[in-house]
C-alpha cells in the first residue's frame, strides 16, 4: 500500500500540489484524472519516491519512502514515464535488461535473462529484440519501456510479495489495439498483489479499467471515488470544461461518456 | 564489425593493438630502436641482464626520454577516451568530449596561470609545490565544466545545442585567458605555452607521468563500477532514479573525477581535442553503447590510438615534430561534423 498524507509541492511561490491525501491499495487499478497542468505527473513522481514533497509524507507499507533503500525500493516499484528519450543505439533487449539492474550485481543471471525474454513476449517484441531502440516508432518505444518496467517488478517464486507500478499516460503513443493490450497487462498484474497507479487521459478507458479514482484540479484533490458510477457528469463538466453526456452502447448494453465543448 | 566478438574478445583485440602500438611508439623517433634492442634495455633496466656500457646512451634515451613519453601518450589517450565516454554519459549525448565542453581549456588556463604568474603573484600556492599546476588546472577545468553543465541542463534534461554553444563560449574565454597569459609572459614561457596549447608529449618526465598514472587509475577504478548507473542515466534522471540509482550523486562524482583526470593530464600535455569524441564513437559503432563495455574499451583503444598518432607526429616533419593537437583535430573534426550531420538527420537534436 502506498499512502500519501497531506502532500504538497511548491516551486517558488506557486503551489503545484497542496493537501493531497490518498491511499493506493494493492490489487487495485488506481487512476489519477485531471486536466493538463493539474499536477498529475508531479503527484505520480512524489508517490513513486522520485520527488521529495515540500509538505506531507509518502509511506510504503507504513514506512516513510525516504527511509527505504533506493535499490530495495526499485525491486518492488517501477515507473513508466511518458516519453523516454534515448539517443544511443542500445538494442531493445539491452533496454529491457535495465529493468533487472536493481536485481543483479555486475552480470545478469540466467533468471534475469529469462525474465527479459518473458517481458518482451508480453509486449510482442521478441522478434525485434536486437533492433536499435532509436530506430523504433513511438509506439514501439513505449512497448519496450513497458517491457522494461514489467521486468523490473516481475513476480515469480523467487520474487514474491507486493509490487507497485506507476504509469504516466501509458497509452499516449499506442494504437487502439495496444492501448487495450497495455491496460489488460496492467490489470493482469493486480491478481499478483500489485498496486497499479496510472494517469489516464481517456476517461472512458479510465472508467472501464479503474477501481479507484482520484480527480485533481489545480493541484488539489477534488474527488476520490471507489467506483466509476460515483463520478458525476457535473464534476467532469466542471473539471474538464466540457459538456458530458452518458450514452448507451447499443451492442453491449454498457454506458459510456460522450464529451463535447 | 566487432559484433560477433564477446566483450572479452574485444578487450583482447584492443590489448593486442595497444601492445603493438606501444612497441612501435617506443621504437620510432630521432633514435630508432628495434624491438629486440628495446627488450634488451628493459632486461638491463630490470637488472636481469648486466648493464652493457656500450648501451649506455641508448638506454638513457630510452628510459629518460622515450619511455615516459610513451607512457604519457598512452595515459593521455586512455584518459581522453574514458573522459569522452563519461561525459557522453553525463550529457546523454554522443557529441561531447572534454575539449568541446571546455574542461581541457579551463584546465589549461588554470595551469598556464601558475606557469606565468606562479613565482610572483601567486605566493599562496607555494605550499602546494609541484602540485600547484595540476591543482589550479583542476580548479579551472571544474569551473569550466560546471558552467557548461549548468547552462545546458535543466529539469533532468540536457539541451545539446545549448551545450555546444556554452562549450564554444567557455572555450573562447579560456583560450583568450591563456592567450593573454602567453602575451604577458617572458619569452621562453610564452613559447612553451603556445606549443603546449596545441598538445605535446615532449615535456614528459617521470614525476608527471607517475602523477597522471595514479590519478587515472583512481578515476578508472571508480568509473569501472558505474557502468549500470550510466546506462540507466541514458534513459533520463527520473528513470535512473526509478531503477534504484542516485543520479544526482553520480553526476556530481562524475564531474569531479572526470575533471580531475582530464585536468591533471592537461596540465602536463595541454589540450588534445577530439580523441574523447572519436574513441567512444568508433567503439559504439563497432560494438555497443553499453557503458560496462565502453569504459574499459575506450581506455584501451584511446591509449592505442594516441600512441599511433604520437608516432605519426614524430614522423611527419623530421627531425622536428608536429604538436599532437594539430593531428587529432585533423582526424577528429571531420568525424565530429559527420556525427552532427547524422544526429541532425536522425531526429530533432535539440531534444537531446
Amino acid at each position: 500500500m502506498v499512502e500519501l498524507t497531506d502532500v504538497g509541492f511548491r516551486v517558488g511561490q506557486t503551489d503545484i500540489l497542496s493537501g493531497v491525501s490518498a491511499a493506493f491499495r494493492p490489487g487495485r487499478f488506481n487512476v489519477i484524472l485531471g486536466p493538463n497542468g493539474a499536477g498529475k505527473s508531479t503527484l505520480l513522481r512524489i508517490a513513486a519516491g522520485l520527488l521529495t514533497p515540500s509538505a506531507g509524507a509518502v509511506r510504503y507499507a507504513d514506512r516513510p519512502v525516504e527511509r527505504l533503500d533506493r535499490e530495495a525500493l526499485a525491486r518492488v516499484r517501477a515507473v513508466l514515464s511518458q516519453d523516454v528519450q534515448l539517443v544511443f543505439p542500445l538494442s531493445v533487449e539491452e533496454v529491457v535488461l535495465m529493468g533487472r539492474y536493481p536485481h543483479y550485481g555486475r552480470v545478469p543471471t540466467a533468471r534475469d535473462r529469462r525474465i527479459v525474454e518473458d517481458a518482451l513476449e508480453v509486449v510482442d517484441l521478441t522478434a525485434r529484440r536486437r533492433q536499435p531502440y532509436p530506430t523504433l516508432s513511438g509506439g514501439e518505444r513505449q512497448k519496450v519501456q513497458l517491457a522494461r518496467v514489467l521486468a523490473q517488478i516481475w513476480s515469480d517464486d523467487r520474487s514474491p510479495g507486493p509490487k507497485v507500478l506507476f504509469l504516466d499516460e501509458p497509452t499516449s503513443n499506442l494504437d487502439v489495439h495496444y492501448q487495450i493490450h497495455i491496460l489488460d497487462v496492467a490489470r493482469g498484474l493486480l491478481a499478483g498483489d500489485c498496486t497499479v497507479v496510472a494517469i489516464l487521459h481517456d476517461l472512458n478507458a479510465a472508467f472501464e479499467y479503474g477501481d479507484a479514482f482520484y480527480v485533481l484540479e489545480g493541484g488539489r484533490l477534488v474527488e476520490t471515488a471507489d467506483s466509476a458510477e460515483r463520478i458525476s457528469a457535473g464534476l467532469l463538466e466542471r473539471v474538464f470544461r466540457v459538456q458530458a453526456r452518458r450514452a448507451v452502447d447499443s451492442g453491449g448494453g454498457g454506458g459510456y461518456w460522450r464529451f463535447s465543448r | 564489425m566487432l559484433n560477433r566478438l564477446t566483450y572479452r574478445q574485444t578487450y583482447l583485440l584492443l590489448t593486442a593493438l595497444l601492445a603493438v602500438a606501444v612497441v612501435l611508439s617506443a621504437g620510432v623517433g630521432a633514435f630508432s630502436f628495434a624491438p629486440a634492442t628495446l627488450w634488451r634495455y628493459v632486461e638491463q633496466g630490470l637488472g636481469i641482464l648486466p648493464r652493457d656500457p656500450a648501451d649506455l646512451l641508448g638506454r638513457n634515451v630510452f628510459f629518460d626520454l622515450r619511455l615516459p613519453r610513451v607512457l604519457l601518450s598512452g595515459l593521455t589517450g586512455a584518459i581522453l577516451g574514458v573522459s569522452g565516454t563519461l561525459m557522453q554519459g553525463l550529457f546523454r549525448n554522443p557529441i561531447v568530449e572534454p575539449g568541446l565542453a571546455g574542461t581541457s581549456a579551463g584546465a589549461s588556463l588554470g595551469a598556464a596561470a601558475v606557469f606565468v604568474l606562479g613565482n610572483t603573484t601567486m605566493r599562496v600556492l607555494s605550499p602546494l609545490g609541484a602540485f600547484a599546476v595540476p591543482a589550479c588546472a583542476f580548479l579551472g577545468g571544474l569551473a569550466a565544466t560546471l558552467i557548461v553543465y549548468r547552462v545546458s541542463s535543466g529539469f533532468g534534461k540536457v539541451n545539446v545545442f545549448t551545450l555546444l554553444l556554452a562549450g564554444i563560449a567557455v572555450n573562447a574565454v579560456c583560450n583568450a585567458g591563456t592567450g593573454f597569459l602567453s602575451y604577458v609572459a617572458r619569452d621562453p614561457q610564452a613559447r612553451n605555452i603556445t606549443f603546449w596549447n596545441l598538445g605535446t608529449f615532449t615535456t614528459a618526465e617521470w614525476h608527471g607521468v607517475t602523477l597522471v598514472g595514479v590519478v587515472f587509475l583512481i578515476c578508472l577504478a571508480w568509473a569501472l563500477r558505474q557502468g549500470k548507473a550510466l546506462n540507466a542515466l541514458m534513459l533520463g534522471e527520473d528513470e535512473a532514479a526509478a531503477l534504484g540509482t542516485d543520479p544526482r550523486r553520480l553526476i556530481v562524482r562524475l564531474i569531479v573525477l572526470n575533471t580531475l583526470m582530464v585536468a591533471v593530464d592537461a596540465a602536463m600535455v595541454g589540450v588534445v581535442a577530439f580523441i574523447g569524441l572519436v574513441v567512444p564513437h568508433v567503439l559504439r559503432m563497432a560494438r555497443s553503447s553499453d557503458y560496462d563495455f565502453l569504459i574499459p574499451a575506450s581506455a584501451l583503444f584511446g591509449a592505442a590510438l594516441m600512441e599511433i598518432i604520437d608516432v605519426a607526429a614524430r614522423l611527419v616533419i623530421p627531425p622536428a615534430e608536429l604538436p599532437i593537437g594539430i593531428l587529432t583535430a585533423i582526424i577528429g573534426a571531420p568525424v565530429f561534423l559527420w556525427m552532427l550531420l547524422r544526429q541532425q538527420a536522425r531526429s530533432d537534436p535539440a531534444r537531446g
